[in-house]
């Protein structure tokens, strides 16, 4: 048992600190997405960084949870009241990451399809929330809609390469794919910390494409 | 390489223009460097000015048009723009 928990909080350590490298890598990405926002004015740029933010917001909120649920569990794993707040930050934690992360990938989503109408993006938006809050089984159901906005990105990332085929195309087709294959990964680990750090892992590897294509955007 | 530009290529080559032309610049002059036709021109120039990358002024002669430092700021960092939007998709 001491074993298991040992493992389980080893991982919830890995967890908290992957988490904290999205978030920053989700935020340079945004950030810089803005800028070129502020130099262009294009609304493509505003809607990609805009999704970026939320994404790291949603990261960043995770791994702050996990940081103090691990505080906690130090402070004194036997007693009940402190198991009690526990369950609760994870709560916070688990829905603030939900409905943040589910907002930047229906931003994406939406700066994939070129919708001049906002409308489709408040539909969709509402449509995606009120089926994640009236959903019995919330986590299962935001990673199988997570993985049908990023099979969507992807796509839109696709044809992007087929249309202008160069080496920085390519990493961020790539590593979208990966970022499916984490959010598909986890619908298959719902509940299971390995797996749920093979599923970070994959997504660590898409984030580290991002921001190689970011620094060799910004290199020239 | 696409053949139909796209509009920061366009909004570029206006831009272009009136750089060219010492930071001001008359429409006709634009509609030739540019490669325009009117109705385009006028709209991208409305837009130009709603985003404050180029100013309009009114006198006898007619109208001109100036860059504003947005305006000089989009021309130096226009590869930027183009290498981030081309490989983030955002086209």
């Amino acid at each position: 048992m001491a074993e298991f928990l040992l493992i389980q909080t080893l991982l919830l350590h890995w967890n908290t600190i992957l988490e904290f490298a999205f978030a920053i890598i989700a935020l340079i990405v945004g950030i810089f997405a803005l800028r070129i926002y502020n130099l262009s004015e294009q609304k493509q740029s505003l809607l990609f960084g805009i999704s970026f933010i939320f994404i790291s917001a949603s990261y960043c909120i995770k791994s702050l949870t996990n940081y103090l649920i691990i505080s906690k569990l130090n402070e004194n794993i036997c007693q009940a009241l402190k198991l009690y707040d526990v369950s609760i930050l994870n709560s916070i934690g688990t829905y603030s990451y939900i409905f943040l992360f589910i907002i930047g990938l229906v931003t994406l989503a939406y700066m994939t399809i070129h919708q001049k109408s906002i409308q489709i993006y408040f539909l969709t938006l509402a449509i995606t929330l009120t089926s994640l809050i009236f959903s019995s089984n919330i986590i299962l159901l935001f990673y199988i809609l997570s993985s049908i906005f990023l099979i969507l990105i992807f796509l839109h990332y696709l044809l992007n390469y087929y249309t202008n085929k160069q080496g920085k195309t390519l990493l961020v087709l790539v590593a979208f794919l990966f970022l499916l294959f984490g959010s598909i990964h986890f619908i298959l680990s719902v509940n299971h910390a390995l797996f749920y750090l093979i599923g970070h892992i994959l997504e660590l590897i898409a984030y580290f494409l991002i921001l190689t294509n970011l620094l060799w955007v910004n290199k020239k | 390489m696409n053949l139909k530009r796209d509009r920061l290529q366009v909004i570029h080559d206006i831009l272009e223009a009136i750089r060219n032309k010492n930071g001001k610049i008359k429409p006709t002059h634009i509609l030739y460097k540019a490669n325009l036709s009117h109705q385009m021109l006028d709209e991208y120039l409305t837009e130009l000015i709603s985003k404050g990358f180029i100013t309009e002024e009114k006198s006898k002669q007619g109208k001109t048009y100036s860059l504003t430092q947005k305006g000089f700021e989009y021309l130096n960092k226009y590869s930027l723009i183009i290498d981030f939007v081309d490989s983030f998709g955002l086209k």
